[in-house]
């Protein structure tokens, strides 16, 4: 059994303008010990999904349809009370450290003891404190800095004390949303090597979602390419970069520069995404794309088997 | 440390902007009409006896030479005497400040803890009918008219139901009663602070309970929020520890200030009240020319005013790690 299981996932927004389509019909499997890099570009609905996973979406959000099975029990049916017990404990998250995710006025050593706490009320105070101290040299601060604030600690130590955090309870899944955008890129390289190591270590389960398919490729296993709301590429790494199916995928793996290859102009993607309050019948991202038919427009794309594990959400391309 | 440079940085400031107002106010007294004299010179004295009045009080003097006398009389502590009372100025305000501090700290830390506990109680229920309930009767209470509210909380509780004395701050058979002990007499002072509490409460809750309750708002759209619920905290901790120490910093300024301002401010309460505190004394020297009193008061509230915020900006630094002198 897979450790995660979504099946056919929507999730709306109750806006002024109607309801919008954040995340339609999304399918992915993830294994224990696997890691999926869910890339698109900004309000594909990558972090929608990840809220979701942790029971997190905004009040005017709402599951309209499918299952989240995970350890084959579907979250989608649990009352708050489950979900608290979920949270942390099974299921983590690594925010981004630019944001204000530690809170200013506590010490941080505080914050990762109080997930700890939260979940393990019987566990001593004095172990816990031990724990946070262990936490902090698996990720590699000074231990002397657990009764620092936030604000003393540099990005990086603030990013790698986030993932201390998501580390303290022995979660079985963690999602990481944008764990290094806003470092610079020698810290970003060290917390993603991070990152990795500690997910081969500890034998975690990771979803790492951002907008760098480059980041995303020196992390995960598992590739889901995202694009208006919909799951439209899916594969292991090494297919989805060397034979990309979809022509949004195509054109994303074009649109980064690489170091070692030839020079050459990159190229943006023209045009914009489909409004997703009434999103168009067809394919979404048909007029945008280079190689789209005459179908495409009007009939809704289906999944075509590339591979055994590798699939995409392309009429024009199969 | 850097705190202590701080703080003396800013003491060095506040003598600086006080020495200012001391300035300032000697000549607003030069400058204000009337005329000192003819309240204390009476018809009947000799012409020789009113220069020597005059003399007396330094009036003879060019203004430079009255100004170093009013620096130094200042530095040496000595305010000179009540036309009114004929006592020495310093030990009026010794008499009234104590009431004047007990009545308006009360009345503030009791509304600012009120006010505190139920903004976040309306953030927390927004958009409901808690929520309205408590903004509309916050909006209601702090902007009705002061003294309307006090002369009705007279009428009401004072002289229709008579549950609470109307005047005054002590009663005088308890108070020349040998027998009554200090709960006896604290028992009937606390029984003459009902009314003006009460209504310095109900105009005060309001305006804390506004600014906490939008200060809890912006607070809540945190991203340190979100972590706090992602990690299974209840919604009570979140509330209580994560939202509410953020949120309650602008009410700490408010607060401080509050205070400071309550030394002058309080002058339409402590008339209405007939509460014997400082401002019912300030009001009094100035409408009666009693320059050394209100001299000595309005040097006073600057003082206090000044050292206000420097307490408030201390109290930040303690609350906010973020914020080091």
């Amino acid at each position: 059994m897979a450790l995660l299981e979504i099946e056919g996932l929507s999730i709306g927004y109750g806006t002024r303008n109607g309801l919008l389509r954040a995340v339609e019909d999304v399918s992915f499997t993830l294994e224990a010990g696997g890691s999926l890099g869910l890339v698109g570009e900004s309000g594909c609905g990558k972090t929608t999904l990840g809220m979701a996973l942790m029971g997190l979406l905004p009040p005017n959000g709402k599951i309209m349809a499918g299952k989240i099975l995970f350890e084959g029990q579907d979250l989608k049916e649990s009352t708050e009370e489950q979900w608290r017990k979920i949270r942390w404990r099974k299921i983590s998250m690594i925010f981004q450290a630019a944001m204000n995710a530690l809170n200013p006025v506590h010490r941080v050593g505080d914050q990762i003891a109080e997930a700890i706490s939260t979940h393990r009320p019987e566990m001593p105070e004095r172990e816990i404190m031990e724990r946070v101290a262990e936490l902090y040299r698996l990720v590699g601060i000074p231990v002397e800095r657990i009764k620092d604030y936030p604000h003393q600690y540099s990005g990086g130590m603030r990013q790698r004390a986030i993932i201390a955090m998501a580390l303290a309870c022995n979660p079985r899944l963690i999602i990481a949303d944008e764990p290094t955008t806003a470092l610079d890129v020698i810290v970003q390289d060290q917390i993603l090597k991070e990152i990795k190591k500690l997910q081969e270590k500890l034998g975690l389960s990771i979803i790492f979602i951002s907008h760098d398919i480059s980041i995303v490729a020196e992390v995960c296993e598992d590739i889901g390419v995202m694009y208006a709301g919909q799951l439209v590429e899916w594969g292991p790494k090494e297919a989805v970069f060397e034979n990309p199916v979809h022509p949004y995928t195509k054109a994303l793996l074009a649109s980064y520069p690489t170091l070692m290859g030839e020079r050459e102009r990159l190229r943006p993607i023209p045009g914009e995404p489909p409004n997703l309050v009434s999103p168009p019948p067809g394919c979404r991202f048909c007029d945008r794309c280079p190689s789209a038919g005459k179908s495409c427009k009007s009939q809704a794309p289906v999944w075509a088997q590339v591979g055994p594990r590798h699939k995409a959400l392309c009429n024009a391309c199969s | 440390m850097e705190l202590r440079r701080y703080i003396i940085r800013r003491l060095i400031q506040i003598a600086i902007i006080f020495y200012v107002i001391l300035t300032v106010l000697f000549l607003l007294f030069r400058l204000a009409p009337g005329d000192p004299v003819s309240r204390m010179v009476d018809p009947t004295m000799t012409p020789e006896d009113a220069q020597r009045l005059i003399s007396q009080l330094g009036l003879d003097q060019p203004i430079w030479v009255q100004y170093l006398y009013y620096v130094k009389n200042f530095f040496t502590g000595n305010f000179g005497h009540s036309f009114h009372y004929g006592k020495p100025v310093v030990e009026i305000i010794w008499d009234r400040l104590p009431n004047t501090v007990l009545l308006f700290t009360t009345s503030i830390i009791l509304s600012a803890l009120v006010g505190v506990f139920l903004g976040k109680i309306a953030s927390w229920h927004k958009g409901k009918a808690t929520d309205a309930v408590l903004t509309i009767g916050a909006l209601v209470t702090h902007t009705v008219f002061l003294p309307w509210l006090a002369l009705i909380m007279i009428w009401l509780f004072g002289y229709k139901m008579g549950w609470f004395p109307i005047t005054g701050m002590i009663s005088e058979e308890v108070w020349l009663d040998p027998e009554s002990g200090i709960f006896a007499k604290a028992l009937d002072v606390a029984h003459h602070m009902v009314l003006p509490l009460s209504t310095l409460f109900l105009i005060h809750f309001g305006a804390y309970l506004l600014i906490m309750r939008s200060s809890m708002l912006e607070t809540l759209k945190e991203d340190y929020i979100i972590t706090a619920r992602a990690k299974g905290l209840s919604e009570k901790v979140i509330r209580d520890k994560h939202a509410a120490p953020n949120a309650a910093l602008p009410v700490v300024t408010s607060v401080g200030l509050s205070l400071a301002f309550s030394i002058n401010g309080g002058a339409l309460t402590e008339t209405v009240f007939t509460w014997p505190g400082i401002g019912r004394e300030l009001v009094f020297s100035v409408s009666h020319n009693d320059y050394p009193l209100a001299q000595a008061s309005f040097l006073l509230i600057a003082i206090v005013v000044l050292l206000a915020n420097l307490v408030v900006d201390v109290l930040y630094a303690y609350l906010d790690p973020r914020i080091r002198y």
